[in-house]
């Protein structure tokens, strides 16, 4: 039975506590213009295609367990996002029905194939290799994140970040009124890419510790919580990122305490915060009125 | 138009434009050439029915759009250029984008400016000080630090106003500023912009289907129904003139209300038709008196 004390004796969780750390801060700022911009879904087709991408990326032979070959399935992964957000996008730029189509899409092939293309992977495994299990991609594990994994990801959230920062006005412009921000000189089809270019490497960093399935809800959960608590910028942004803290954090806690899953232990978390946010909200609403 | 040699704040010379077609071989042109000049400081309406071309109109002057055929000068560059400069400044016609978001009206208002700050850099203090200028100038300090998500409608419009003057453009344009605004938020709208320009000295250029706006709130009008017919406001807006340029689309003009031809075009004659009337109509209220 794993308990947190084991987090602290053994090193096996810490590479896991770094993914969930900074993936909390940029899903935390994204989560804002996901909610505010209604792009869940566009998250969730984001988050669905990864999968197609595991299961190519264990077919070529790339979830071996050694950390090139965990980089590579990381690439073919991120190439498999950031493509499908892009295509996502380009779509989107057509008609309104056609992008929820190709979401769906998008969502139930890679799905599909990616299933298929996992269990292909268990079959022809040489003696030794592990592909990954189905389960374990959907639900996420804290256990299958490696040095490597937190590696990598802390520097593409680093980038997130970074990128957030140096595009913060014209986003905050384009994302706010886009029916203006044109003739202000911000660059509309740049500031939609980026924000589904950062949010498919965010989704990306996610998935090994929260899931496939999951991952969709640290990018909802932590604004809607937010919204609920400020109506400042400012409030707002620290209170994601501080939701999300307190749910990959509280979750991890929960699901080696309770040894469930990492993913839906931490949705759990973040919809229990959800719950305390919006009582206080509303009597919060109630006193001040 | 004027021949004189000042500068003009739009030039546009035989200017054509064509949306590409998709599946239909015969694709109608938006705009057949069109041109016009509007001087500095000048006041120019453009009335027309939906689908007439003001939208497309608009997107070329912004430089949103390139033209098929002729040329648009904008402050005496292109409009690309004189965007990215700073020197046009834009009224949306969708009002109320992001109510949501937990943004206050300084904060709204500040965007324009904002984005013309590079990342590392704060905004000067003279650019904060044009912000809450913009602010006052509108009407709406005091409601500065309120989120944008409890403003009204009109408060809301001129919040988007402020953010279009604040980075102190030479040129203001309006998309449909009083499209579901009733007959006294549209007269303050009018009265509102008319100060505007009076103080700042700007060229204010007006798209719009309702008479009424167009009509309070510039110097000349320009009839836009793929090709471009000018009169002098109001007194050119003759009913034989609105009738020409409506003509069958005297129900979109009337933003879906039933109307027949016979029933607007007797409007037009009839004196007895005064602001107050408060059928949301766009054709005639000023007609007679405005001159």
């Amino acid at each position: 039975m794993n308990t947190v004390r084991d987090l602290f004796q053994s090193g096996l969780y810490w590479p896991g506590v770094v993914v969930a750390v900074v993936v909390a801060v940029g899903a935390g700022l994204l989560s804002v213009p996901v909610v505010l911009r209604r792009l869940a879904f566009i998250g969730q087709g984001v988050s669905h295609a990864a999968f197609g991408g595991v299961g190519l990326a264990a077919v070529l032979g790339l979830a071996a367990g050694s950390a090139a070959s965990d980089a590579g399935m990381l690439g073919v992964v991120a190439a498999f996002c950031i493509a499908s957000a892009l295509g996502i996008s380009w779509l989107s730029d057509r008609s309104r029905v056609q992008t929820d189509t190709a979401i769906g899409i998008v969502l139930a092939v890679s799905m599909g194939v990616g299933f298929l293309l996992l269990r292909h992977a268990a079959e022809i495994a040489p003696p030794g290799a592990r592909p990954p299990g189905v389960e374990s991609v959907l639900f996420g594990s804290l256990l299958t994140v490696r040095w490597i994994d937190a590696i990598l990801g802390g520097a593409a959230m680093a980038g997130v970040v970074v990128a957030l920062w140096w595009l913060r006005r014209p986003m905050l412009f384009w994302a706010f009124d886009d029916s203006a921000s044109g003739a202000f000189g911000v660059r509309d089809g740049v500031m939609k890419t980026m924000l589904l270019v950062l949010l498919a490497v965010t989704v990306i960093v996610t998935m090994k510790l929260a899931g496939i399935v999951l991952t969709t809800a640290l990018l909802v959960l932590p604004g809607a919580i937010a919204l609920r608590v400020s109506d400042r910028l400012g409030p707002v942004l620290w209170a994601s990122v501080g939701a999300a803290l307190l749910g990959v954090l509280g979750g991890i806690v929960v699901s080696l305490e309770l040894d469930w899953q990492t993913g839906p232990a931490i949705v759990l978390v973040l919809a229990a915060l959800y719950g305390v946010a919006w009582a206080g909200g509303a009597a919060l609403r109630r006193a001040g009125s | 138009m004027g021949g004189s040699s000042e500068t003009r704040a739009i030039e546009c010379r035989g200017v054509g434009f064509t949306y590409p077609s998709v599946g239909s071989p015969s694709a109608e042109a938006a705009l057949v050439g069109v041109t016009f000049d509007v001087r500095e400081g000048e006041r120019l309406g453009v009335l027309g029915p939906n689908g007439g071309g003001k939208s497309t109109l608009l997107k070329l002057i912004l430089g949103e759009l390139e033209p098929d055929a002729g040329t648009v000068r904008v402050c005496g560059t292109t409009p690309a250029r004189a965007r990215r400069e700073g020197l046009v400044g834009y009224l949306p016609q969708r009002i109320g984008a992001g109510r949501a978001w937990p943004i206050s009206v300084r904060q709204a208002v500040a965007m324009g400016v904002e984005v013309r700050v590079a990342p590392w850099k704060r905004s000067t203090a003279r650019q904060r000080a044009a912000v809450d200028r913009a602010l006052e100038l509108v009407g709406i300090a005091d409601l500065a630090s309120r989120p944008v998500g409890r403003l009204s409608g009109g408060q809301l419009q001129r919040a988007m106003i402020a953010r279009a003057i604040a980075i102190e453009p030479k040129l203001l344009v309006l998309d449909e500023p009083t499209v579901g605004v009733d007959v006294t938020g549209q007269r303050r709208f009018s009265e509102l912009i008319t100060r505007l320009h009076a103080e700042l000295g700007l060229t204010v250029v007006t798209v719009s289907h309702e008479l009424t706006t167009i009509a309070a709130s510039s110097d000349r009008v320009a009839c836009l129904r793929q090709s471009l017919h000018f009169h002098d406001a109001p007194k050119g807006l003759t009913p034989e003139v609105l009738a020409e340029v409506f003509r069958h689309d005297v129900e979109a003009v009337l933003g879906g209300e039933v109307h027949v031809d016979a029933h607007a075009a007797a409007d037009f004659d009839d004196p007895t038709h005064t602001r107050g009337h408060t059928h949301g109509h766009s054709c005639g209220h000023d007609h007679g008196g405005g001159a």
